[in-house]
């Protein structure tokens, strides 16, 4: 049983019989069929009802008079109530009038007295007053009469009678004029009255004679009655109405159920075309499925649901259940759909959304983003073990590594985008179907306290094991590859453009989740590994110059290249600069600019920025390394010494030519049998050079390309050039001044034995001219390679030179005192003689040393010895013009 | 003589059906216990969308075509802040050929609307009648009344301006609210913007009894004048 009908409200509220009434309320029954009462002030109103909707009803309201409710009863919720009421009243209606109520003309109302009134409901009392009150609409309100008066009444028949009452009630409207002809009128029907009941009679004579002939022949057959039946006329009576019961029922029987059969199938095919929809729902739910239109299938079902939800019709829920259970079936199907990957994301949505009208029991979102995570956890697998793979089964195909090598930069490219390309596009999905769920759009409960933090986590999981794999892909094969990419020679380009395009694949990745609004934390991670791989990128083009120029010995031909000021060089710094610059414009070019929220790359006291120091020193070093090889280590060639000595190698004076004028050709036509000794000098002249322009050079390169100087290493390699430098200078004395120091003492002693010691010294012995000569020899060779730079060498070999004429002269005293004059003379005269021709080497260690000398020897006693010498001088210094030009040429003044 | 016996009968079978109805009407008069029910009367010129604007606050819905009143009558039970209360809806007709009957209607009424329609200056000028009729028949200036301009859904064909109603509402010292019985605009804040001044009124009434019942003699005195 429903709830029970409700009027609240009436339209009009008051009229005379017949108006058409607007009924409205709640629970005015479910169908027409449903309305079994309506009573308007207690008049039955049913037949006239039409029911319109479960709110409103309008029907005709009845005969009634006064106020009343509206009680409408239906089968399915019974009796009602109402908070409004009715009030009816009749109109007095003439010609005039326009009037829903038929108006028997016989009998217009305006005739006082003497009519007897057609049926006691539709009389109305003629007015008193004589007046019409026709057009009269204007109706005091009853609840003001009875506040007026308490215990009055309208009622011209009433006991308590109030005039006030009527009047208001009737007259409210009538001009005090007519109330006036009103009463004149009443006064004078009064006094009719009051003339007699005589003249009354008399008038009326006619009549009141009929009248008494009836009521003694009304009495006359009452009292014949009376006679024939007896007392009891009753039971004869219910004998025959019994008797036509039975007869009538007998008669109408067959067809009364047969109407019944008529009504009962009309209902049934009644009920089938009104629920039609229910009972086509099933076929028309399987045929929606088929094609896909789902949301058709939400609307029915929920139409059903709602129309007959809770019905008590066993076939309806029988329909119903069928129905349920193909709804069912639809959710576990919608749900596996929008579980399974790859789906798109609006796909899913629409699959969620579907579910949420089913009304789906369990977070239908949560699920599609978990599974769109494990979707993409899977993904990021597979790229992995695909290109693991793929990895392995070339490896074991190919034996040649040179191949492998470079298949699997591209691989490792391949992989790179693979991921990048994985991971944004499936954020790009998970995300904003996560941001919509969390914004509530898409039901769930997105409120559990434990989801943001999961959320959280689950992209964390996703970038990170992003970032490993890129990480595994990019970082640490990458040193390998980066070694393979140098080794071949288009290795560099290679290598650079793939760094370039995995670079470009990462920071596109990236570049999407910054447009995706991520949290920070995972973006740092992705930026993370950027930034890392930026590095790499770094290491790798320094680790490939530092290979190139440990290599770099190979590459030394001996060319002269150019007569620099700090010696003839070959294009071993030039070669150095070039790496260098190779590799810091790489550097500029692919990895130091920072993309969209990076960090710049070498913030300084930064780990990138100690290892582009770091790097640099080493490739700095190694240079410094190959130099020293090169200068230093010589296998198979010896120390050309021999050929130094004149006096003891005839030979000399073609040798040292075919060195010295080898030297000159080879700086034009290649050096490829460059003597060692010239390797050396060359050596430590591209040391030298390198120190004072080339890491100026570099430095400035460094600048140039925006990287911080790296000065400490600069440092380091300039005192390890110096150092070098020293010892080559070293290596060169040891090996060129030491055998020709060498020399002197036995070329000094050759001719002793046939010196006479009277005999009149004229001239220096021969082994002075040798040592000029090895000076001019060394000065030569030195002068060739080093040039303005080559003083160094030559002032070393005369300090020995002098430092060992010391040592002779110190131990000369004993032959001094045997001698005597003439051979402290000759003494004297060669000390002279060298001191001259050395003159623009000597050093001031090396001046002490032939002092020291000299000044063991006893001065000269007479003017004419003294005279004798400076002409010997004057003799030498003209003869050996030549000499001593060539040995003091080029000089510069320290 | 016969006449007279017939006219007697007449009659006292018109009393039997008298007292019949007085009973039956007596006992539906009787509810037990009823929350406090709030007078409300609609009144404004004819098509302003009076009706329009209680069946919407009645019953949710908006009727398009229009079908003039004469007197209608709604009753239901509403919250009215956390109270439950009756509210009883006289919506009483525009038309000029009903105005006659208006004046028994207003004495009723506890509060009002006052409904002219945003698109029809006429309707708006009728207002002043309206306001002058109630005042006339309640003899109180401080009645519950809202101003109401209805239809504000017609936005474009507006021809009361704004400032116009404001106005008016300010020399009556009464609120203003723009209702849209269509979009169901303010419907409900005018009926219970309304039951909220009745309800003050009321309990303003009975604190200050003295004036009350003063109040009640004066409106006594009127009727006797118009008797
Ligand atoms: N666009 C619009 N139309 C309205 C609005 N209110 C009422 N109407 C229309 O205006 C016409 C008259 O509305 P009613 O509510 O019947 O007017 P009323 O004030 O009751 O008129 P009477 O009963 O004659 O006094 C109807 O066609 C309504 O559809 C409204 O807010 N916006
Ligand atoms: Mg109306």
């Amino acid at each position: 049983m429903g709830p029970p009908p409700v009027v609240t409200g009436i339209s009009p509220k008051e009229g005379p019989p017949g108006t058409r009434v607007t009924i409205r309320g709640e629970f005015l029954g479910i169908s027409a069929t449903d309305l079994i009462g309506l009573k308007i002030c207690g008049c039955d109103c049913l037949l006239s009802a039409e029911w319109k909707s479960k709110n409103k009803i309008v029907a005709r309201s009845g005969p009634c008079k006064g106020r009343g409710d509206i009680i409408v009863t239906t089968k399915s919720g019974g009796e009602g109530t109402s908070t409004v009421q009715f009030r009816g009243y009749h109109e007095s209606v003439g010609p005039m009038k326009e009037s829903a109520v038929w108006v028997e003309e016989a009998a217009p109302p305006s005739v006082p007295w003497g009519r007897r009134p057609m049926s006691p409901t539709a009389y109305t009392p003629p007015d008193p007053l004589g007046l019409s009150t026709e057009g009269d609409d204007c109706k005091f309100p009853e609840e003001e009469l009875h506040e007026l008066f308490p215990d009055g009444s309208g009622k011209l028949s009433d006991e308590n009678f109030q005039p006030g009452w009527y009047l208001l009630e009737h007259h409210s409207n009538t001009s005090y004029e007519d109330l006036k002809a009103g009463m004149i009128f009443l006064q004078r029907k009064v006094e009719g009255q009051k003339e007699g009941q005589l003249s009354f009679l008399k008038a009326n004579t006619g009549a009141v004679m009929d009248q008494l002939d009836r009521l003694v022949l009304l009495k006359n057959m009452y009292e014949e009655d009376h006679r024939k039946n007896g007392r009891e006329p009753l039971p004869s009576l219910q004998s025959a109405i019994e008797e036509s019961i039975s007869l009538a029922d007998s008669l109408f029987s067959e067809i009364l159920s047969r109407k019944e059969n008529a009504d009962n199938t009309r209902e049934a095919l009644s009920l089938l075309t009104r629920h039609k929809f229910l009972f086509q729902l099933p076929s028309s739910i399987d045929k929606n499925i088929k094609k896909k239109e789902y949301d058709l299938v939400v609307n029915d079902y929920t139409r059903a649901k709602n129309l007959f939800g809770n019905t008590d019709v066993k076939l309806f829920q029988k329909i119903l259940a069928e129905i349920d259970k193909k709804i069912e079936e639809l959710k576990e199907n919608l749900y596996n759909r929008m579980k399974t990957m790859p789906i798109n994301v609006q796909e899913q949505t629409k699959y969620i959304r579907l579910l949420i009208s089913l009304n789906w029991e369990g977070d239908a979102a949560w699920t599609a983003i978990l599974s769109r995570k494990d979707y993409l956890m899977a993904l990021m697998n597979k790229v992995k073990d695909h290109f693991k793979q793929k990895e392995e089964q070339e490896s074991n195909e190919k034996g040649r590594r040179r191949a492998r090598e470079c298949d699997w930069g591209a691989w490792r490219a391949a992989w790179c985008g693979a991921a990048c390309g994985a991971l944004a596009a499936e954020l790009h999905a998970l995300w904003p179907l996560a941001r919509r769920y969390f914004a509530g759009d898409l039901a769930g409960e997105p409120a559990a306290p434990q989801r943001h933090a999961d959320l959280k986590e689950m992209i964390i999981a996703a970038v990170e094991s992003f970032s490993e794999q890129m990480r595994a892909c990019l970082l640490v094969g990458g040193a390998g590859s980066g070694a393979g990419g140098a080794a071949g020679g288009a290795g560099a380009d290679v290598l650079r453009a793939r760094l370039v395009a995995n670079l470009r694949h990462l920071r596109d990745a990236y570049d999407s989740l910054l447009k995706l609004d991520l949290p920070s934390q995972p973006l740092s991670i992705v930026e993370k590994v950027i930034f890392d791989y930026r590095v790499h990128g770094m290491t790798v083009f320094l680790q490939r110059a530092h290979k190139r120029v440990k290599s770099l010995a190979e590459k030394e031909t001996w060319k002269i290249e150019e007569f620099s000021d700090y010696g003839a060089i070959t294009n071993l710094p030039h070669l150095l600069e070039t790496y260098m610059n190779e590799a810091l414009s790489s550097i500029h070019k692919c990895v130091l600019n920072s993309g969209r929220r990076e960090n710049p790359l070498l913030n300084e006291g930064s780990e990138p920025s100690a290892a582009l120091q770091r790097h640099t020193q080493q490739i700095l070093l190694a240079y410094v390394t190959v130099l020293r090889e090169l200068a230093l280590h010589h296998e198979d060639q010896d120390f050309n010494n021999t050929s130094l000595s004149v006096a003891l190698d005839q030979r000399l004076d073609e040798s040292c030519a075919g060195g010295a004028g080898g030297g000159a050709a080879g700086g034009a036509g290649g050096g490829g049998a460059r003597s060692w000794q010239q390797r050396l000098l060359i050596a430590g002249a591209n040391a030298h050079y390198t120190r004072r322009l080339t890491l100026n050079n570099i430095l400035e390169a460094f600048h140039t390309y925006g990287l911080p100087k790296p000065t400490q290493a600069i440092q380091t390699t300039k005192d390890a050039l110096s150092t070098l430098e020293s010892s080559i200078a070293e290596t060169y004395l040891e090996h060129k001044g030491d055998p020709l120091v060498g020399t002197i003492e036995p070329s000094m002693y050759m001719g002793r034995h046939q010196t006479d010691a009277e005999a009149l010294v004229d001239d220096a012995r021969p082994y002075v001219y040798e040592i000029i000569n090895n000076l001019i020899a060394v000065h030569a060779e030195v002068d060739s390679v080093c040039g303005a730079a080559s003083t160094r060498y030559v002032r070393d070999i005369c300090e020995t030179v002098c430092e060992e004429l010391a040592r002779l002269a110190a131990c000369a005293p004993r032959h001094a005192a045997a001698h005597a004059a003439p051979a402290a003379f000759q003494a004297r005269l060669e000390y002279t003689l060298l001191r001259i021709a050395v003159a623009e080497h000597l050093t001031r260690k090396a001046e002490n040393y032939l002092m020291e000398a000299l000044a063991g020897l006893p001065p000269l006693e007479n003017e004419e010895d003294k005279k004798r010498m400076d002409n010997i001088i004057q003799g030498f210094k003209k003869r050996m013009e030549l000499q001593l030009a060539s040995l003091n040429c080029n000089m510069e003044t320290v | 003589m016969f006449s007279a016996i017939a006219y007697r009968l007449s009659t006292t079978f018109l009393e039997e059906q008298q007292v019949c109805g007085a009973s039956s009407s007596a006992m539906s008069k009787k509810p037990a216990a009823q929350p406090t029910l709030h007078k409300v009367i609609m009144v404004g010129s004819g098509g302003v969308g009076k009706s329009a604007l209680t069946l919407q606050f009645m019953y949710d819905e908006f009727v398009e075509d229009y079908e003039p009143t004469k007197a209608d009558s709604y009753r239901k039970k509403v919250v009215l802040d956390g109270e439950e209360v009756q509210i009883d809806i006289l919506d009483t007709a525009g038309q000029e050929d009903y105005a006659a009957i208006r004046d028994n209607y207003f004495r009723s009424g506890e509060g009002f609307l006052c409904v002219f329609s945003i698109t029809e200056p006429e309707s708006f000028d009728a207002t002043q009648e309206f306001r002058e009729q109630i005042l006339r028949v309640k003899n109180d200036e401080s009645i519950p009344f809202l101003l109401v301009g209805n239809k504000s859904d017609l936005g474009d064909k507006r021809r009361v301006p704004l400032d116009a109603c404001r106005e008016r509402a300010q020399a009556w010292q009464v609120p203003y609210v723009e209702t849209s019985a269509k979009t169901r605009d303010n419907v409900d804040k005018v009926f219970f913007d309304l039951m909220r001044e009745i309800r003050s009124r009321k309990s303003d009434d009975s604190r200050t009894a003295n004036g009350n019942v003063r109040d009640k003699v004066k409106r006594r005195k009127i009727k006797c004048a118009i008797l």
